[in-house]
């Protein structure tokens, strides 16, 4: 029926001699009444215009009675997939708008600014604040010598460290070499290295600016199942007991930065929304344009009304060459296209939402982490809103309540290390949980995930952040850790065939969407 | 066997044994490891197995049972034995099972390779959850070499030797099921196996296997779930047992059901449903899969015929594209011709006498042409019909088509020729033939492609229309392979015979279009020069239809012009009307003119509308795109498709012939610790003190004890110091320091602390005093050699050192030692049959005293340039293994005299005096030599043998490469001791030699190979109908075995001048820099009309650029690093800044310039040769990744144009 609708007033608009973009098309065919639309948009078409556009459309629109019905009948609410922790539905807590008549309270500002839709914000802009930390872009210093990646880890001991100096009577490791058997010691490193010994307890290098010590986890101390949870590179405290020869100390406790059991997360001070997202990836074959474009109409809609911020933790395109013979599936194989295109998809999204945007893996940036944002040339391609686009990862502070935006590579290593109940793809933000306690998104060197050495570790979690937002692996999960909540946003992505073959079935379609004055989450289904 | 066969392997064998006797003498009075020559002969494979086991009593019973029945049966039999104790001394049950085991394979791999010794550590006997006993097999890494086949057969062999002496069958746990899954996966990722099973059927087998399959782990990775499980020692992938259940079991399942089913004692009824498939987790899964299998079965066939129908009704015979050669490019090796590509190599059938088992036959002159990339034995990767093939002159095919920069147009028969025109070649249009023996396509199983319209096929035509063909070869005014094109129409009228190959042109790549425009032409062109060139006006289509058809002519700026042009002409339909003086004609009456006038005209007869459909709409890609229908119908006699198939390849390997240097090059396997730095030379050692107050040259080394039994002096030498006796090695419990004695097997353990003893010891060694009693003890000074280079330290089990004096004098004589002892040349591999002398480097006398007798044709041997059959051991050594062997034999001699206190041996004036000489030929991954007999000298850099003899290797001449070594050398100098105690450390060292080939047990490749000296008619006609290799009847190697025949009768149907043509050495040696290597390799693309450079230049991005970034770019991001100073490695950048060893300072291993090396070029070689965006933007993306690592966003390096 949308076809018909479609071809129907493509041939009623050439009958009356215009062209007409697609996406216009589309815009008034899902009105609830496109003839009254279609003549209402060609009344208000000026002089001059042979094509008729979507921004011809959308004042129109605004005069419409009912804007977008699209979004009621496809946009629900869902419990999510996962166990956790309060999620509200809409209903529950967001007082609803006044909607009985369904009209919407006049707008204001018709044409001003870009695609001002349906859906009313009336809030003061003034009300809104955006904050930022941590986002290197332009501040990349390291050029990638020796001494670049001490540095890094040297933050990183020094700054994760002393969260925890205060909570042992710590020693450096050579200080803890030179006691003598049997004394009580303690220390604050990196994880150097673990192994199981022969009789099957675990031997832990704690390592710092001095040097390294062994730390024996004897297997039937309760610590033992810790250790599978550890990663290297981490920060850790540990206390024990040297060995009579010392040369050794058996653990007794062992220490997480963590985040602190009375954390108290902040709010907004009334009541707004933001809709977190990832992984859009326009451009690839498998790219949900249908459900995206859902996802945008809803917004406009009173339902989403409170909704005035989206955030994008990376991947906003499939890119080029991410892995071999990627160009046979692609849809858009240019990389500058694919930016267009994604500019195109930001576009329908309506123009008072604050947009702040991330860099992932298959963005066209340096892989290794942090990533700066994007480069001057796709910021001129991806204008549409005037988005925030910072580096990956950083701190936004909405009204308040500061969201830590990640990618989320460091997911798929925490998964791999860890045993299947502690993370695992299913229940992605459980990984995250773990990221959280280690207060690092991407912990481990050497292995999955990339480093690029700058003068500080942008990866370390300073300060612990309300929301945590990650995306990458393409599920969708939230929950909360220590009431920080972390989500895992699904994807715009339909499974692919790589995903296929190895039984990945992914979360696509949906939005994630945060009160900012509670911290509930209500998911939006659009696939 | 024929009795000159026998004399032949007696004289072989009387040399060797003339040279053992020698070798056995100094043995007895040097200070080696042992006091007897460590190379067992072996006469047969019987002798071989028994050799690389260590078994006594097993060759008997080899030969008892070998004509009785096939070899794998022989090894069930011999299961028997072992089971029953008649043959090996096994006392425990877990013996008796791994003696059948290891006997099975090294039966089954024909006592050759290593995986018998190296492929299985141990069995041992583990117990069951209910309390029974069974069998576990430790298989490692080196099973590879076995093959599926006798992987498989191995485990059924221990399977049916517990059985027989009363053990269990395995119950695996569910944990260990899973497990088996789970680590074939991971091997698979990490290592890749040829076949993989699928979980379920992984789990199957695992299931219902009857003994269990342990085995080390081989790699790095270790499975995440299932690990340390109690029955199965490590967390990592057990490679050989990955190997033998994949590749062995799941592969194999039809082949050991043949055995399983005719033994009462082991029952293996799960093979079956193994081979149908019926694996599912129930049976309501089976049924489904049965289910869903049927359909997809039914689509397939439905398939199929479709797919026929189009490639057989509608046009020419035509193989398929295949691109798997084009994978993985590399810069610097070009590609030739891509697949089935106009202007590429012409498939022609035959066989040089160079030539088969995995070789491919090219013209010299396009060698050349392609500018030396092709040499003698380089390898190239090719379309069909095997993977790859070393390349082997042959200058008995059609050469190379050029397009000068005059505009000629021409054929290049001449290696000379192309030489001298190569620097003004514009186009190669053709790349000449392309010679593939039949054999090739039986061993590839690889249905017949169409062939090439040779003279070989075409005098048979001829004959079979009727002319008598032995008169015409009888007649000396006549040739057949090239004769004049009035004897070719002649020939084409007078018999119904197609038109001779050498004036049928290529009209199948030219279009039925084209050829229209192209006969209109020659109906309007003139003639020249009394009627002998043919002028056409000249337009592009014209010019490109006489250079797809590859005619020679030559371009001038206003016409082109055809010599020899009759055929030619009557091919396009054009007849010729004489015009001439004999007054037939009208127009030369009308006209005065006429007398200066050509006397000769062309007519076209007939037009386009003349042409049926079928003839107009004749093609294979498209309608209309293939002329020859059109050509049939228009031309007076028939011409068939001149080069149906085209054959694409690229450029593997180069070819070698080098001498075998460990890196750093060694003289002396003695060890000198870090004393003689990084050089390890003995010299400076001897003077290295690590502190002021230390003695000079006395070093701290880990070296093996030597106890002499007579006066109880303890050394580390072969021979007690004090009284010359043999000393023995002294092992002793590292816990309790008794002495312990080896046992029967060889064993040492302390019975006491059930610990394995040692002679291994740390102890001060002063090697100033070694070196110089060295020194002296040959009689040398210290300027006798430049320098003289020791080990760091000794990897063997016993730490038994070489005694100084051997490196003393390989230094002397500039050759250096492998890691057992011997002096190697490597060369690659290439086959050959028959020999000339004068190509040798030899005269005909040499020959003839080596026992040649009669050339190819039974006529006495009287002149160097006859063809002589090469007999099966003889080789040919390259020139720089001649110089090579003639300084070991020196090397030797002196060792004999000054070192052994013997008369020389060699006495060698110049390489002619190497001829009959002995030698080994000795391939990696094996453990038996084969003896060879040198017989000349090439200046190829290539090993040319004949193939049996590389067969018996366990090589195929696709590229391959072994080693040669002196008799003499291997004799005095190779010991097992010295042999690395790790893994893998036994392959490529001679542990047992064959003194003579039997045809019946080398690699059965070789048996594939064709020996005849024509190829019938039907067999031609069978390449157009695509026929299975098998329905043709041509004599192969395998035809001969066990007869008197088999040594003899390999014919060859195409001579060669010189086995050594074109250039010496590929150009990828003689060019520099990759960079250089890459630019000729893009130029070379340019050249070629095969060629697509976009594409080359694409893959080389693709394939070698981009995976060198990325990788670099990868492996920085997550490097190790390393310190300077001490070497130690580690993980992550210590927190120190410095070394946590040594305080040294410490680096990356991955920096800025190995990383983004390529980055440059790769953008440049994009942008020139027009890659696509999607290339370009890859780079683009990478280069700034490159900049946003590498360079300091406040601090950018700024270009001059920021000061202006």
């Amino acid at each position: 029926m949308p076809l018909e609708g479609a071809a129907r007033i493509v041939s009623e608009l050439t009958s009356r001699g215009y062209n007409a973009e697609r996406e216009a098309v589309t815009r008034i065919a899902s009105t609830e009444d496109p003839a009254a639309t279609l003549e209402r948009v060609l009344e208000a078409l000026p002089d001059d215009a042979l094509v008729v556009r979507s921004d011809h459309v959308d004042p129109a629109l605004e005069d419409a009675t009912e804007p977008a019905s699209d979004g009621g009948r496809t946009a629900g609410q869902t419990g999510s997939a996962a166990e956790h922790a309060p999620v509200s539905t809409g209903g529950d807590s967001a007082p609803s708008p006044p909607n009985d008549g369904g009209f919407p309270v006049e707008t204001k500002g018709v044409g001003e600014g870009r695609g001002n839709a349906g859906s009313d914000r009336s809030v003061d802009p003034l009300q809104r604040s955006i904050e930022i930390v941590g986002d290197m872009t332009g501040e990349s210093t390291g050029t990638g010598e020796y001494g670049d990646f001490v540095s890094v880890f040297r933050d990183r001991l020094e700054r994760l460290g002393s969260k925890l100096r205060g909570r042992v009577n710590h020693r450096p490791a050579t200080a803890v070499q030179s006691m003598p058997g049997g004394s009580e010691a303690a220390m604050v490193g990196l994880v150097n290295d673990v192994r199981s010994t022969a009789s099957g307890h675990w031997l832990i290098e704690l390592e710092d600016a001095t040097g390294t010590f062994p730390w024996l986890v004897m297997k039937d101390r309760e610590y033992a199942d810790l250790v599978d949870e550890l990663l290297y590179d981490e920060v850790l405290a540990m206390e024990g007991t040297l060995a009579d020869d010392s040369g050794i100390a058996f653990v007794d406790s062992m220490y997480f930065p963590d985040v602190p059991r009375t954390h108290e997360p902040s709010t907004a001070d009334r009541h707004v929304q933001a809709a977190l997202i990832s992984d859009v990836h326009v451009g690839s074959q498998e790219f949900m344009g249908e459900a995206w474009n859902r996802f945008a109409d809803w917004l406009h809609t009173p339902e989403a009304q409170h909704v005035e911020y989206l955030l994008i933790a990376g991947d906003m395109v499939e890119g080029v060459g991410v892995y071999p013979n990627q160009d046979e599936e692609l849809d858009i194989v240019d990389i500058y296209e694919q930016y267009e295109a994604f500019n195109e998809r930001l576009k329908r999204v309506p123009g008072d939402l604050e947009v702040v945007m991330i860099p992932g893996n298959h963005d066209a940036v340096r892989l290794a982490e942090p990533q700066p944002g994007f480069d001057e040339e796709l910021r001129e391609i991806m204008s549409a809103h005037d988005p925030r686009i910072v580096s990956n990862p950083s701190t936004v502070t909405l009204e308040g309540v500061s969201i830590l935006m990640y990618h989320g590579v460091s997911l798929d290593e925490v998964i791999a290390e860890l045993p299947e109940e502690k993370a695992s793809y299913d229940e992605p933000h459980r990984a995250m949980y773990q990221l959280l306690k280690k207060r690092h998104v991407a912990p481990q060197f050497g292995g999955h995930t990339r480093l690029a050495p700058e003068e500080k570790d942008y990866l370390i979690m300073e300060e612990v952040p309300d929301i945590f937002h990650t995306g990458h692996v393409h599920k969708l999960g939230f929950g909360k850790y220590h009431d920080v909540l972390a989500i895992n946003s699904g994807c715009w992505q339909a499974q692919t065939d790589f995903q296929r073959s190895v039984n990945i079935d992914p979360d696509a379609g949906y939005a994630p969407i945060v009160d900012l004055d509670t911290l509930d989450v209500t998911v939006q289904k659009f696939s | 066997m024929r009795a000159e066969d026998e004399r032949y392997f007696e004289r072989l064998e009387s040399q060797l044994d003339e040279a053992f006797d020698v070798a056995e003498r100094a043995k007895e009075r040097g200070g080696d490891p042992e006091p007897e020559v460590e190379i067992p002969v072996a006469k047969d494979m019987a002798d071989r197995v028994e050799n690389i086991l260590g078994i006594d009593g097993v060759a008997e019973r080899v030969r008892e049972l070998e004509g009785e029945m096939s070899r794998e049966e022989a090894a069930l039999v011999l299961a028997e034995d072992f089971a029953e104790g008649e043959v090996g001394d096994y006392e425990t049950k877990a013996g008796k099972v791994e003696g059948a085991v290891r006997t099975a394979v090294a039966l089954l791999t024909e006592g050759v390779v290593a995986a018998p010794i190296e492929g299985i550590d141990k069995v041992e006997i583990l117990t069951n959850d209910d309390g029974t006993e069974f069998v576990n097999v430790y298989y490692a890494g080196p099973i590879r070499s076995a093959g599926g086949t006798a992987q498989a057969l191995s485990v059924l062999v221990a399977d049916y030797t517990r059985a027989l002496v009363g053990i269990e069958q395995y119950a695996a746990r569910d944990e260990e099921v899973e497990r088996y899954a789970e680590e074939i996966g991971l091997y698979d990722k990490e290592t890749g196996l040829q076949y993989t099973p699928k979980d379920d059927e992984t789990k199957f087998i695992a299931e219902h296997m009857p003994i269990m399959l342990d085995g080390e782990a081989t790699g790095d990775e270790e499975v995440s779930g299932f690990r340390d499980l109690e029955r199965v020692d490590t967390n990592g992938a057990r490679g050989g047992m990955c190997l033998v259940l994949a590749e062995g079991i799941a592969l194999k399942a039809p082949k050991i059901q043949r055995y399983t089913r005719n033994l009462e004692e082991i029952d293996w009824p799960w093979l079956q449903d193994l081979i149908d498939g019926n694996y599912g987790a129930d049976d309501g899964d089976e049924d489904e899969a049965d289910d869903a299998e049927e359909p997809a079965d039914d689509g397939d066939a439905e398939d199929e015929p479709a797919t026929d129908e189009s490639g057989n009704s509608a046009g020419p015979p035509r193989v398929g594209e295949s691109k798997k050669f084009l994978r993985d490019l590399i810069a610097g090796r070009p590609v030739f011709s891509h697949p089935c590509a106009e202007g590429g190599f012409r498939l022609r059938y035959g066989r040089a006498r160079n030539h088969g088992f995995a070789t491919a036959g090219v013209h010299p002159a396009a060698m050349h042409l392609v500018d030396d990339f092709l040499a003698t034995g380089t390898q190239i990767k090719t379309e069909r019909p095997g993977k790859a093939a070393g390349v082997v002159p042959v200058d008995s095919i059609e050469g190379p088509t050029v397009k000068l920069a005059n505009g000629d147009v021409r054929r290049i028969d001449d290696p000379e020729e192309a030489k001298a025109i190569r620097n003004g070649v514009e186009k190669i249009l053709d790349l000449g033939e392309y010679l593939v023996n039949y054999g090739e396509f039986v061993e590839n199983n690889h249905p017949l492609a169409p062939a090439s319209y040779a003279p070989e096929w075409w005098i048979q035509d001829l004959e079979a229309a009727g002319a008598d063909v032995r008169a015409l070869r009888d007649d000396p005014r006549i040739d057949l392979t090239d004769p004049d094109a009035d004897r070719a129409l002649e020939w084409a009228r007078e018999y119904d015979a197609p038109l001779h190959p050498a004036y049928t042109y290529l009209w199948h790549d030219l279009s039925v279009e084209d050829f229209c425009t192209l006969a209109a032409a020659v109906a309007d062109a003139r003639l020249d020069d009394a009627g002998e060139t043919l002028v056409l006006e000249r337009t592009d289509a014209v010019r490109e239809a006489l250079e797809t058809i590859v005619i020679e002519h030559r371009q001038r700026e206003d016409r082109l012009e055809v010599d020899d042009w009759q055929p030619f002409a009557r091919s396009v339909g054009c007849e010729i009307r004489r015009t001439s003086a004999d007054g037939a004609s009208e127009r030369a009456a009308d006209a005065d003119s006429a007398l200066e006038e050509p006397t000769v005209e062309l007519e076209r007869t007939w037009s386009e509308d003349d042409l049926s459909v079928r003839a107009r709409t004749w093609g294979h890609e498209r309608e209309g795109d293939n002329a020859i229908e059109a050509v049939n119908e228009v031309a007076p006699f028939r011409v068939r498709e001149r080069a149906p198939t085209r054959i694409g390849n690229r450029m593997g390997r180069p070819e070698k012939s080098e001498r075998r240097d460990l890196s750093p090059p060694v003289h002396t396997l003695f060890p000198i610790g870090e004393a003689g730095g990084p050089q390890r030379n003995v010299a400076d050692a001897a003077k290295h003190a690590e502190t002021m107050s230390d003695t000079p040259g006395v070093v701290e080394l880990q070296i093996g004890r030597q106890r002499c039994e007579n006066c109880g002096t303890e050394t580390f030498e072969n021979r007690c110091p004090d009284c010359n006796e043999r000393t023995t090695p002294d092992y002793r419990c590292p816990d309790c320091d008794s002495r312990v004695d080896p046992d029967e097997a060889g064993r040492v353990e302390c019975d006491r602390c059930e610990v394995e003893a040692t002679c291994v010891e740390v102890r001060e060694v002063d090697l100033n005093a070694e070196y110089r009693d060295a020194l002296e003890s040959v009689g040398e000074r210290e300027n006798a050699f430049e320098i003289l280079k020791g080990v760091k330290g000794l990897t063997s089990t016993t730490k038994v050192p070489e005694p100084i004096e051997k490196g003393v004098l390989r230094a002397k004589h500039d050759v250096s030692t492998f890691k057992d002892g011997t002096v190697r040349y490597d060369m690659t591999d290439l086959p050959v049959t028959s020999v000339r002398a004068s190509e040798l480097d030899v005269d005909v006398g040499q020959l003839r005293a080596l026992g040649y007798e009669t050339d190819l044709r039974g006529d006495p041997l009287v002149h160097d340039d006859q063809l002589v059959e090469l007999k099966v051991q003889d080789i040919v050594l390259s020139d720089g293994a001649a110089e090579h062997m003639l300084k070991t034999a020196d090397f030797i001699d002196d060792l004999l005299e000054s070192y052994y206190g013997l008369d020389p041996f060699y006495e060698l004036e110049d390489r002619q005096d190497l001829v009959g000489e002995l030698v080994f030929g000795m391939a990696p991954h094996t453990s038996a030599a084969t003896v060879g007999r040198v017989i000349g000298f090439t200046s190829a850099a290539v090993g040319y043998a004949h193939p049996y003899f590389h067969a018996a290797k366990r090589r195929n001449c696709d590229g391959d490469e072994d080693c040669v070594m002196l008799l003499m050398d291997g004799l005095l100098n190779f010991s097992e001791s010295f042999l690395p105690n790790q893994r893998g450390g036994k392959m490529d060292a001679p542990l047992v030699m064959s003194s003579r080939i039997d045809p019946s047990e080398i690699d059965d490749e070789a048996h594939n190979m064709d020996i005849v000296s024509r190829y019938p008619r039907e067999f031609y006609e069978a390449t157009v109908e695509q026929a299975d290799p098998e329905e043709v009847d041509i004599r192969i190697g395998e035809d001969t075995l066990g007869t008197d025949g088999e040594y003899t009768g390999f014919e060859h149907t195409h001579d060669v001048t010189d086995i050594a043509m074109g250039p010496d050495l590929s150009a990828y040696k003689t060019l520099g820099s990759m960079m250089e290597k890459m630019d000729a390799q893009l130029e070379l693309s340019r050249k070629l009309r095969s060629v697509d450079e976009t594409d080359v230049a694409e893959r080389v991005i693709e394939y070698h650029f981009l995976p060198d970034l990325i990788g670099n770019l990868r492996a920085f991001s997550r490097q190790e690093t390393r310190c300077l100073d001490c070497g130690e490695k580690f993980r992550r950048m210590p927190l120190t800044g410095d070394c946590r060893e040594c305080g040294g300072r410490v680096n990356l291993t991955v920096h800025q310039g190995s990383v983004n090396k390529y980055m440059q070029t790769a953008i440049q070689v994009a942008d020139e040769y027009d890659c696509r965006d999607y290339t370009k933007q890859r780079l683009e993306v990478l280069e700034r990744s490159l900049e946003s690592i590498f360079e300091n966003d406040k601090n950018k390096q700024s270009g001059i144009e920021d000061f202006m």
